[in-house]
């Protein structure tokens, strides 16, 4: 076997300076809430680290994580995650199809046993043996019990490998599950899990978890939903630049009024970012131009488990998410049938009282007295 | 085409002005006297606090334009300027497309990206030495 | 059950079964009291009965005098939560949203910060009350289960919600839900302990002046 490349010679090669790089550091350190001094040494370690070997599996999903992890050309600032890892199974990325595609898959889980990361995009479909998501034939549960024992971490790219997401969302006509559902349930190998839930995750997320786990060979501290703190750690709103606004209840009514045009709170347009934890507000889209709340439209929770099933995308947070009126109309019928009934069975009950009633005569106190 | 081809401006309303820029400033005296002293100083990631554009501006405004001004070609360009406070840099990363990724001030002598890192030096050395062999 | 899951069913099936237990108990109530009525009074009146009870319906929600200076912190205690416990859920935004929502009517709110302030204030005087229902021997011998089980009641929307304000305790998901899940608590027990008095007690006070204004006497 060959010497294995080091990330700097593959930078080298590529013509990528170490101002570069150490540009890409920084910008990986600011995400990562690091301070901003990091960024020199993260660099220097990760110049001197090989690439990690990564196998990506897609199941019930919509290839949106993949079109944002991948949106880029190369060699630019958010491609360098390309440099970093050595993508060695992606269907929609690999030339190879069929027999030949599958064949790559084996190869590269063989070579790279028990080191790989495995990301999986995607929820996985468990109802009627599986059957309403297959590749090549092989249901996505299968494939999946295949890998993950030769994997070192997954990494389950996505709300819907992370919390079963859109093919997850009431009715879930297809049983789909998360990895980690699957997991806890025992019908996969427990692995170290990262989730990183977004529809679609940031792409420089992924990356952060990558240099972080080729810089400190270590997973980074998650939270409650198996997702890294450092990029999960605060809600949208407590990051959001419009927060001051919320304090001081100055908020949009409508999404072309006065407060919506001085860029106001967009809390009562539905805004989701109260419960969403994210880091769209700090690392924003599309290379950094702006996030949704800066666009004018208020968060939709999408990295948070069942966020399609939490009410319409505008109804605000305190509203219900279904209408009252109905049940309000019926426990109000309800009430004033069951309120009459005792009612009237409390008057009955008086009724009877009254009748049962004999006054107290004088006869009585003096039969009292006889004996 | 970037998205710096798209002819819409952000116009920063006065009224999206938040007023979080006087705690900014008294963290770079801190770091500047920091700087002085001990000749360590640090810096501050922008993107990471919660500041509008008219915020911004604010900030822009109230640390100047200084003597130097340097873009740094590298994956896209890096704009580096020094403050009208001496020792006071705005560092901004941006992408291929002209979109700004990192927003930093840094407070020290001179920002690390602007020197030349010895790996950098020795391709600079390989490439300088064939070019002088006799060919 | 993971925080989110918990806040959907809050929003959702939970706000529901609270509701209709609050209608229905309230409505049953309600409509058995009045069906029982009390007892005709076939004595000529002396004066009005409406304006007796009018009146009483505004003059026993003021304090009494003398109430300070006998039992100060009841006073105290008692005036303060119950408005302060009224200013949070009424004017404060998100609640503003729920209730506009739920009734169609919004009204303005009042700054964050004030609401935040006004809540630990009425914290603090539940605690207080809570103590010296402990501590003074006659109000202990009085109480029941019913009238803890009222405090906690009362307490705990209050106590999560300023929780999940400050982000304290657990995130803000799982704390946002614990807080509605309180207030549905809240709901539910109101037409079954002696918080019933947040509707009944404009009816006593009227009955209270009805009689007596009834009999010509002034109250």
């Amino acid at each position: 076997m060959h010497e294995p490349e080091t990330l700097g010679d593959v930078l080298a090669k590529r013509g990528v300076s170490r101002r570069g790089f150490l540009k890409y550091c920084a910008t990986l350190a600011s995400l990562m809430a690091l301070p901003p001094s990091v960024a020199a040494q993260m660099a220097d370690k990760l110049t001197r680290a090989t690439r990690q070997s990564v196998i990506y599996l897609s199941f019930q999903e919509c290839t949106g994580c993949l079109e944002s992890l991948s949106r880029t050309h190369s060699p630019t600032l958010e491609g360098l995650l390309f440099d970093l890892i050595s993508l060695d199974y992606q269907e929609t990325l690999l030339a190879a199809a069929g027999h030949a595609a599958e064949e790559a898959r084996a190869n590269a889980m063989r070579a790279n046993s028990g080191k790989f990361v495995l990301m999986v995009d995607g929820a996985i479909p468990l109802k009627d043996g599986g059957v309403y998501s297959t590749i090549a034939g092989r249901t996505n549960i299968e494939i999946l019990k295949e890998a993950v024992p030769h994997a070192a971490a997954v990494i389950a790219v996505g709300t819907c490998s992370s919390f079963g997401g859109l093919p997850h969302a009431n009715p879930n006509p297809t049983g789909a599950v998360s990895v980690g559902t699957l997991m806890e349930k025992g019908l996969i190998e427990r692995k170290p899990l990262i989730n990183v839930s977004g529809c679609p995750p940031i792409p420089v997320v992924i990356s952060g978890v990558v240099a972080h786990f080729l810089t400190l060979g270590t997973l980074p501290e998650l939270d409650g939903y198996g997702r890294p703190k450092v990029f999960f750690g605060d809600t949208i709103h407590d990051r959001c630049y419009r927060r001051p606004f919320y304090d001081q209840g100055k908020f949009a009514k409508t999404f072309d009024d006065e407060g919506a045009r001085n860029g106001w709170c967009l809390y009562e347009l539905g805004c989701k970012g109260p419960t969403t934890y994210n880091a769209c507000a700090t690392a924003k889209w599309n290379g950094g131009v702006s996030f949704p709340i800066e666009s004018g439209h208020g968060c939709l929770g999408c990295s948070e488990p069942d966020f399609w099933d939490a009410g319409s995308f505008y109804a605000p947070l305190p509203a219900p998410r279904a209408p009252l009126s109905a049940a309000a109309g019926a426990a109000i019928a309800v009430g004033v049938a069951a309120g009459a009934a005792v009612g009237l069975a409390g008057l009955y009950k008086r009724k009877k009282a009254q009748q049962a009633h004999t006054k107290l005569t004088v006869d009585d106190l003096e039969t009292e007295k006889k004996p | 085409m970037s998205l710096r081809d798209i002819a819409v401006r952000v116009e920063a309303s006065p009224a999206s002005r938040i007023g979080g820029i006087r705690p900014i400033l008294h963290e770079i005296r801190t770091l500047l006297a920091a700087l002085i002293d001990t000749g360590r100083g640090g810096s501050i990631d922008l993107r990471s606090l919660p500041l509008s554009p008219a915020d911004f501006e604010a900030l822009d405004a109230a640390l100047g334009e200084g003597e130097v001004r340097a873009t740094i070609r590298a994956l896209g360009e890096t704009r580096v300027t020094e403050t009208a406070i001496h020792g006071v840099w705005r560092v901004t990363h941006c992408n291929d497309g002209g979109e700004a990724v990192a927003d930093l001030i840094e407070v020290c002598d001179a920002p690390e990206i602007l020197k030349t890192h010895a790996a950098d030096a020795r391709v600079g050395l390989a490439k300088l030495r064939t070019r002088l062999e006799p060919g | 059950m993971t925080g989110v899951e918990l806040l959907n069913w809050a929003r959702g099936p939970g706000l529901q079964i609270a509701l209709v237990v609050f209608i229905v108990g309230v409505a049953i109530r309600f409509i058995e009291m009045w069906l029982l009525g009390k007892s005709p009074d076939f004595a000529e009146a002396r004066g009005s009965a409406a304006a007796g009870g009018w009146r009483t319906l505004f003059t026993r929600s003021l304090p009494m005098p003398g109430a300070l200076k006998r039992a100060p912190l009841v006073f105290l205690g008692g005036y303060v939560f119950h408005i302060g416990f009224f200013i949070t859920f009424l004017f404060y935004a998100p609640h503003i949203l729920f209730l506009r929502a739920v009734t169609g009517f919004s009204w303005p709110a009042l700054p964050a910060y004030l609401i935040d302030v006004i809540g630990l204030v009425s914290i603090a005087a539940l605690v207080a009350v809570l103590v010296h229902r402990l501590t003074d021997p006659v109000r202990r011998f009085l109480s029941r289960t019913g009238d803890y089980v009222a405090w906690a009641a009362t307490f705990l929307p209050l106590l999560t919600g300023y929780f999940a304000y400050h982000r304290l305790v657990t995130d803000y998901t799982t704390m946002l839900a614990l807080h509605v899940l309180s207030f549905e608590l809240l709901l539910v027990l109101i037409p079954l302990t002696k918080l019933m008095h947040t509707f009944t007690f404009a009816v006593s006070r009227w009955y209270n002046g009805a009689i007596a204004g009834r009999k010509g006497v002034k109250v």
